[in-house]
């Protein structure tokens, strides 16, 4: 008995993770795969036989949907531009952090920390403030050095650039955490034996801090990446996808489709449109991440 | 322990990080946090502030009629001991939670079994399901099995992730195979390896995930309001939602929530980046 | 790869019909438990209220439960941004509350997805749902088709909210009676000087261009019922309102919330609902004998929106008969006026507005006058759809100051798709 149990371990260690995650979300996900191919609405949720299937028409609809369009767009847009800066500046600070040796420096962990546990209710309150275009604290401070003001919720493109600081202010803690706890699994030996080399902090830093941080730079930016994508919490309570849509994400807009007007089969589709993109996208990241391990 | 390694710490580096180095990140860090704290330094101000300084133009900086009527009407308004009951009891299950994410992460991190690659892709694929649309789904699943309305039915959805699987999989893969090879021939069995081994290993993990879990769970917020249909289910979070008005927004009120729902999260942050982080850092590895 | 998607598409089907029949079953299941509330039988009756004006609820359950020992009242509060959500869930599993808090505007889609009960029956039993005790506009909107769904618990209605000592100063002793008498003042009254405006239009109120166009005669629907929100009239109240943004009297983006530019008197009128009278009272006491409000101005008619809430019984209740009396209960003008007491709703039922404290405090009585002229949004499901549709368009036209005719063209036809 032992012996089996023994030999089945890794089953039974993922057994209980596997048998939750089809419950809850491999089920779900095919069932609303179902629920992509009709014209289920609010009557169809309470009344399950007033449900048709219509096909591929929902696909066809909100691939031509302007707004969809837009979405799409802004959404890579937050990629293109969100996720390197993430990833930098959760490095950068996690090696400054790391690499300083005062006191001091524990308590920076804490102080970068802190945006990723607050109340979403709060920050959005108080970015409002700050993004203010007439009380606001940025702008007031631009106009101290003699800038002009910049409408930071009010232009599309700014917009999004204001989303994406916010966003950024929010989510460097949490890699930031993952990237000193990496940091810290390095051994000191690596150092000593680099230092005995003569090599400077900037050299120890390339040659075996960055090589030896490849997992967790890779689990970074995918799960970074993913995060992204799916991007939707801030345009949620910031803008609500305004102005003239310019910082409507994918995830909003299925959101707003399925839960304010009621079309759960036109966002289904939708999100069945962004789950391609995005598994596609990661494979693709997967892909590099092999080929570079062969590589060295 | 700490302060040995911290000696060593400093005798290391020395040499090579000068004094100059130190003094301009730590400037650097200083800027950058500021930036960080302003946002969280206004919302602790403004919930001590009555409802009209808060609105009122220019903003005050700091408190000019200081008030603590945001904080007492919470509590006299809001049923807090249940709230907060029933918030510790969703972090106490996804502790749970946490540890058969860690159990999962060892299987996909250090063996090699038959659909090992595609079940693993499988979980990954579940992270990049847009929660938006799940959500009925779900509702509608728990509702067969007669979880709505159940504090089960709140925590079983969450309970595990493929974001901490990832993640405990990712750190663990870095522990050298040699190292478990040797303690099954000494005859552990896997379990053992997993509990003796592998676990004080992955600490810095665990401390990460646990923080995470207990901040999921701790501002846990829609799911708990879908599936409860009686206020004793309510968290922290839902309790704190009902404060904004259809029409007034009520921020000195919801600012005083939020603070009193971040001060725990800075105390327990403080307590395991000091005691767990840094004395388990590099235990074990070599 | 094909047959793996056979088989993923056979498993989704199979998974989505085991949920919709688990909740099926569940339905016939609770259905046959009977209908409790008659005679003697002990019933818990669910209420769903919004917000934090249901955390008062239970003091007003209280003394039904002392009328009728053998109905308790377990009160659900729902954050309002949240409540959404929540109802569609429990349309899903068929299980939720007995009565439930409808904001007007939400009641046209739930019940055309049938999840609220018919109240017809109940009228004759309880003379306090009598249709004709309350606002006929908060009526109208608790009708859906022949059915009547939500019956009136309070309401509220847009005025219109000025400095009198500002007015004064630019010639106004008296409120704008007509539109050009607003944008005047309006304009007089931002040529103050830098950094101060005429009036408050909020460009995210979807209502505005809605209540206007009304008040310019425009007529929303054709006779066959085909969108009509680019006619002549529709477009004269759009450049109304989109001359305030132009001429600079309105303000595009200035960030500041209401109260504190009102106080300043930054944005010296505005439109806005009975709940401003409170806020500006408690935010802002200075200024108390500095401002009033009146009735809107008039263009053909000085139509205002009628908002609120009504109450309704979920159509998978099985406590039907309990919660009809529930709501008669609360439908009875003195528990209105306690209820106003709690939490300033205005009293839906119109014996209410005889009581000497509505007829003669100086704001109530203006917003009891604004209530007899005032209507509902249509009861459409789609009109959700349109507003937001209509704010898109909108939002267009007061940035770029693009061509109101072509803008609202293209918003009539996307009306007309949404509709079809």
């Amino acid at each position: 008995m032992k012996g089996f149990l023994n030999k089945q371990a890794p089953y039974i260690f993922i057994a209980p993770t596997l048998i939750l995650l089809t419950l809850f979300s491999i089920v779900p996900i095919l069932v609303a795969l179902v629920i992509s191919f009709t014209d289920m609405d609010l009557g169809g949720l309470a009344n399950f036989n007033s449900i048709s299937f219509i096909g591929f028409e929902n696909y066809v609809e909100v691939l031509k949907d302007p707004v969809f369009m837009k979405a799409i767009y802004n959404t890579i847009f937050y990629v293109v531009i969100g996720v390197p800066l993430v990833i930098l500046f959760s490095l950068a600070i996690a090696l400054l952090i790391n690499l300083g040796t005062s006191r001091i420096f524990k308590a920076f962990r804490v102080v970068y920390y802190l945006p990723s546990v607050t109340n979403i209710v709060a920050v959005a309150v108080v970015w409002n403030y700050l993004y203010n275009p007439t009380l606001g604290l940025f702008n007031y401070l631009l106009n101290l050095v003699g800038l002009p003001d910049v409408p930071w919720l009010t232009e599309p493109t700014i917009a999004k650039l204001s989303l994406i600081l916010l966003a950024l202010w929010k989510a460097v803690g949490l890699n930031m955490i993952i990237f000193i706890a990496a940091l810290q699994g390095i051994p000191k030996s690596y150092y000593e034996a680099a230092q005995l080399d003569g090599a400077n902090t900037w050299q120890q830093v390339t040659r075996i801090t960055i090589p030896m941080l490849r997992f967790a730079i890779f689990f970074v930016s995918i799960t970074t990446m993913i995060g992204w994508l799916q991007f939707f919490e801030e345009p949620f309570v910031m803008t609500q996808g305004g102005p003239l849509d310019g910082t409507l994400s994918v995830a909003l807009f299925i959101y707003q489709n399925g839960f304010k007007f009621n079309n759960f089969g036109y966002a289904a589709a939708g999100s069945f449109v962004l789950f391609v993109c995005i598994i596609a996208i990661t494979l693709v990241q997967l892909k590099l991440q092999k080929n570079e391990s062969d590589m060295t | 322990m700490s302060t040995a390694m911290e000696g060593k710490k400093k005798d290391s580096r020395k040499q090579s990080s000068g004094a100059a180095f130190q003094w301009l990140s730590g400037i650097v860090l200083t800027i950058g946090g500021l930036f960080f704290l302003l946002p969280f330094f206004w919302m602790i101000t403004s919930s001590f502030k009555p409802e009209g300084e808060i609105v009122q133009i220019p903003p005050t900086f700091w408190p000019e009629s200081f008030t603590m009527h945001n904080f007492t009407y919470l509590f006299n308004n809001m049923k807090f001991d249940v709230y907060f009951k029933n918030t510790l009891i969703i972090v106490l299950f996804s502790y749970i939670g946490l540890l058969l994410n860690a159990l999962a992460g060892f299987g996909f991190a250090k063996y090699d079994f038959k659909g090992r690659n595609a079940l693993f892709v499988l979980v990954l694929a579940t992270m990049m399901i847009p929660s938006q649309v799940t959500m009925i789904p779900v509702y509608l699943i728990l509702n067969s099995l007669g979880l709505t309305n159940t504090m089960t039915g709140i925590v079983l959805p969450g309970l595990v992730g493929a974001f901490a699987i990832f993640l405990f999989r990712q750190f663990m893969s870095t522990i050298p195979t040699e190292l478990l090879e040797a303690t099954r021939l000494d005859g552990a069995s896997e379990y053992r390896i997993f509990a003796q081994i592998v676990l004080p290993i992955t600490k810095p993990i665990l401390a990460v995930q646990a923080i995470l879990t207990f901040i999921g769970g701790w501002n846990s917020f829609l799911w708990p309001l879908i599936i409860a249909n009686d206020e004793s289910l309510y968290t922290l979070s839902v309790g704190l939602s009902l404060l904004k008005g259809q029409y007034a927004a009520n921020f000195g009120l919801q600012m005083a929530g939020a603070t009193f729902m971040v001060v725990p999260v800075i105390l327990l942050f403080t307590y395991f980046q000091k005691h767990i982080i840094e004395n388990f850092s590099i235990s074990g590895m070599k | 790869m094909k047959k793996t998607f056979a088989m993923i598409t056979t498993v989704a089907l199979t998974a989505g019909l085991l949920a919709g029949c688990g909740a099926d079953n569940k339905n016939e299941g609770s259905t046959n438990t009977g209908n409790g509330g008659s005679a003697n039988e002990k019933v818990t009756l669910n209420v769903w209220g919004m917000g934090e004006e249901a955390k008062t609820l239970p003091k007003l359950a209280e003394e039904f439960t002392k009328e009728n020992p053998n109905i308790t009242i377990n009160v659900q509060a729902l954050p309002w941004a949240q409540g959404h959500e929540k109802l569609l869930t429990a349309i899903a599993s068929k299980k939720g509350p007995d009565v439930i808090q409808m904001g007007t505007s939400w009641i046209p889609e739930f019940a055309e997805a049938g999840a609220l009960a018919d109240l017809t029956p109940y009228i004759e039993q309880y003379e306090e749902l009598n249709p004709e005790n309350f606002y006929s506009g908060a009526v109208e909107a608790g009708k859906s088709g022949d059915k009547y769904v939500g019956s009136p618990w309070y309401v509220e209605t847009r005025v219109l909210y000025y400095r009198t000592d500002l007015l004064k100063e630019v010639g106004y002793d008296a409120a704008p009676q007509t539109w050009e008498e607003l944008s005047d003042a309006a304009q007089k009254l931002a040529a103050r000087g830098e950094g101060k405006y005429g009036i408050s239009i909020d460009p995210k109120e979807e209502s505005l261009g809605f209540m206007f166009s009304r008040q310019n005669g425009a007529e929303w629907f054709t006779a066959d019922g085909q969108p009509n929100f680019s006619d002549d009239k529709f477009v004269e109240a759009v450049e109304y309102i989109n001359s305030f943004y132009q001429n600079g009297s309105a303000p595009k983006d200035l960030g500041l919330d209401i109260v504190p530019a009102f106080k300043e008197g930054i944005l010296p009128i505005f439109i806005s609902g009975p709940w401003m009278i409170k806020l500006i009272q408690d935010q802002a006491p200075e200024i108390n004998d500095k401002w009033a409000i009146a009735v809107l101005p008039k263009k053909e008619n000085n139509i205002s929106l009628l908002g609120g809430s009504n109450l309704s019984i979920f159509e998978y209740s099985t406590n039907k008969d309990a919660a009809a009396k529930f709501i008669a209960f609360m439908s009875k003008p003195e528990t209105q006026m306690k209820w106003m007491e709690h939490t300033s709703s205005l009293p839906a039922a119109t014996a209410a507005w005889e009581n000497d404290t509505l007829k003669n405090d100086p704001f109530y009585k203006v917003i009891g006058e604004q209530l007899n002229a005032a209507q509902p949004m249509p009861v459409i499901a789609e009109w959700t759809k349109i507003n937001q549709s209509y704010l898109k368009h909108f939002e267009v036209i007061y940035r770029s100051n693009a061509d109101v005719k072509k803008e609202l063209e293209a918003f009539n036809e996307e009306a007309a798709k949404i509709l079809k």
